[in-house]
């Protein structure tokens, strides 16, 4: 007994910092997911999926529609749920996410705005989380700089 | 009972603690996932290809222009001023003190608006303040800023000073462009030596 009484600050001090440790992970606003999963998919290229993958994908999926005003003919999928992007994390839709199976794609007008779902999604834990997109690779120049070959700087530029 | 075994019993419970945390603190984003959602929403932290031009022309010393591509398409073209940071090499303890500038915005762009967006997530959900994403990124700037014509006959003082903008925007860009490597490495350092000189540092 008298053990324990000598050992009570520290029993406390472990106790504190359990609860909130406990507290931190049950907290569902709380990133757990290292950020370089995020870098490496987005390297990949694992993160997107084109209209074409899409139309030929036979696993379930859920579109997660997160800003289009309408969405063209071409994108009227069965399984589609339209979600404000600012209410992405509201209760009910986190329930949506949690509860949908398969492949969750994420689409918006702007591929900014389903950049930055996907990402907080990603670390939030959520795996199997593409963005929709109409082209191969939204990451291609498409235009070619042409050097101008009698371009000079001021000579006091240097 | 003695102090020693009471602090070992105090340093074996937060280790076992801290070992059954289910991730990296270190590696995790620091902001709660409604901050970074509320801050992705806001349209504050975009910018134009309009602003970043205008910004160029000026030679604006508190912003950093941050090139996500891979070196090879850096080398072939940038937006003057740009620093190369490769997505890939994003989480590089390197660019820490890069993104710790508070005062200096950082504005990312890549080719498209995907790798500069989710540059910005990722940056601005490790607690990195005054990051933007220039909108639309490089094929942005080469629709807007490199092929801008003007069609008409009468132009309105905001037409003008806009053309002009993007005018002097094509030029800069042009020229560092087109210099050859060592030229373009020779400016960059005058460049740097200028701003020591403008900081108040010695070379």
């Amino acid at each position: 007994m008298n053990r324990i009484k000598s050992l009570k600050i520290t029993i406390l001090v472990i106790g504190i910092l359990l609860i909130l440790v406990i507290i931190r992970n049950l907290d569902r606003n709380v990133f757990k997911e290292k950020a370089k999963t995020a870098v490496d998919a987005v390297r990949n290229n694992s993160n997107v999926i084109t209209v074409n993958q899409l139309k030929k994908l036979t696993a379930p999926y859920l579109i997660i529609d997160i800003g289009s005003e309408s969405r063209p003919d071409s994108l009227q999928f069965q399984h589609a749920v339209k979600i404000a992007f600012s209410q992405l994390l509201d209760k009910a839709n986190r329930k949506i996410l949690n509860d949908a199976k398969g492949e969750l794609i994420l689409y918006a007008d702007d591929v900014a705005t389903a950049s930055r779902a996907w990402v907080i999604l990603n670390q939030l834990g959520y795996k199997n989380l593409r963005i929709l997109t109409f082209e191969n690779n939204p990451e291609e120049l498409k235009y070619k700089f042409q050097p101008d070959t009698t371009a000079r700087l001021e000579q006091d530029s240097f | 009972m003695d102090a020693r075994i009471k602090y070992s019993l105090l340093l074996v419970g937060i280790g076992i603690i801290l070992a059954f945390l289910p991730y990296n603190a270190t590696d995790a984003f620091r902001l709660k996932s409604d901050e970074l959602l509320s801050k992705s929403a806001s349209e504050e932290n975009y910018l134009s290809v309009d602003q970043v031009a205008r910004m160029v022309n000026k030679e604006d010393s508190t912003i950093m222009l941050i090139d996500l591509r891979e070196t090879a398409q850096f080398k072939e073209c940038n937006i003057p001023g740009s620093i190369n940071i490769p997505f890939s090499d994003l989480l590089n303890p390197w660019w820490e003190g890069t993104f710790n500038q508070k005062k200096i915005k950082k504005i990312f762009y890549g080719n498209g608006d995907q790798t500069a967006n989710c540059a910005w997530a990722i940056v601005t959900g490790l607690g990195y303040k005054n990051s933007f994403v220039m909108k639309g990124g490089l094929n942005e700037w080469f629709k807007t800023v490199m092929l801008s014509q003007f069609r008409g006959e009468k132009i309105t003082p905001l037409e003008n000073a806009l053309y002009e903008t993007r005018f002097n925007a094509r030029k800069a860009f042009t020229q560092i462009n087109s210099l050859p490597d060592s030229l373009k490495r020779q400016y960059f350092k005058a460049k740097e030596i200028k701003q020591l000189k403008l900081d108040g540092g010695c070379q």
